[in-house]
């Protein structure tokens, strides 16, 4: 899957590089010409961090879409990094959680933490996760994850809004229980949990 | 040593990025030619060797790391700067290992880009014939 998107990924990427180059010159010859003033500088300013910022937001999503594509490698089916893979899942599932009304609150991880299972099924059950998360009522508050340690298991913590009833039937879907070793729910919380890898 | 001085040589086919990042260079003093592929950019270097080049690891026929491994061994003085994509890293780990000295992600952070280009030169400072 990788080596089939590879080619279309180089491409966005280009796209984007082009528009924020394009946008660059565009503000370099705004600040060269800074005493010329024109009635619609102002708009010209703020529609060139509007260009900064979405190209910003395409470069996390097209490095996140990237290494989706790269998961089922063959150096990633047995083992990754839940550091770098649990914080991919939740970048690709915000948009899915902001339609459920919700935000992720993500706390990412300071260090490396290699687990024996692989990356693909790393990110499905993230994603998985946080879809159980915000099946219910969210009132638009944050779900939080976090990624802790526990003697030899890593886990990656769910938890669902304090006034939301996510719906217990949804975590019955086969690709959130093919990843983690056991799949813990402590009320609000949705514990995910990896072996590590030593 | 001032940046007029630096001789860059920028290589990617994508004309519109390379062309406007030259530009963008020229406005902060930074003169610099633009090739749109391998061989262009080999022939570029043995007519005026540049201090620094600025490659582009993924281009149709001659590949980035190709044109980086004739470069380091026909022009060592030259200091490569290799682009990557996002989630390309060991294309970039790898140009490393081959001499390259650095790596940078498009899109790009200019400023980064002109902080490693002044890194560049004064690393390839020791290795240039007077």
């Amino acid at each position: 899957m990788g080596l089939i998107t590879a080619q279309s990924m180089h491409e966005m990427q280009n796209i984007l590089a082009i528009i924020h180059e394009s946008a660059g010159l565009l503000g370099d010859i705004l600040k060269v010409n800074a005493k010329v003033d024109f009635k619609h500088r102002p708009k010209m300013e703020s529609t060139l961090g509007h260009i900064f910022s979405q190209v910003h937001r395409g470069k996390s999503l097209l490095h996140a879409t990237s290494r989706l594509a790269h998961a089922p490698d063959d150096d990633l089916l047995e083992s990754c990094d839940l550091a770098v893979y649990s914080t991919i899942g939740v970048q690709l599932s915000e948009r899915m959680a902001r339609l459920r009304g919700s935000e992720v609150a993500f706390t990412p991880p300071t260090e490396a933490q290699p687990v024996r299972t692989g990356a693909l099924n790393v990110l499905m059950s993230v994603y998985h996760g946080l879809y159980w998360a915000t099946s219910g009522p969210t009132h638009n508050q944050a779900v939080a994850v976090t990624v802790a340690k526990a003697g030899s298991d890593r886990i990656v913590r769910v938890t669902a809004p304090a006034a939301a009833a996510p719906d217990v039937a949804a975590l019955d879907h086969p690709r959130l229980l093919l990843g983690p070793d056991r799949v813990v729910l402590q009320g609000r919380e949705l514990n995910l949990v990896f072996p590590a890898l030593t | 040593m001032d940046t007029k001085d630096w001789n860059v040589l920028l290589v990617d086919d994508e004309v519109d990025f390379i062309t406007t990042l030259a530009e963008r260079l020229e406005l902060r003093g930074i003169e610099a030619r633009v090739t749109h592929d391998g061989q262009s950019a080999l022939k570029a270097v043995a007519e005026n060797e540049p201090r620094i080049m600025v490659l582009d690891m993924m281009m149709p026929g001659m590949k980035g790391i190709e044109v980086l491994q004739r470069v380091r061994e026909e022009h060592p003085a030259v200091q490569v700067i290799l682009l990557t994509g996002q989630g390309k890293t060991r294309d970039g780990i790898e140009g490393m290992r081959h001499g390259a000295f650095a790596y940078l992600m498009k899109p790009l952070d200019l400023e980064e880009l002109i902080q490693t280009m002044n890194e560049a030169v004064h690393a390839g400072q020791g290795t240039r014939r007077a």
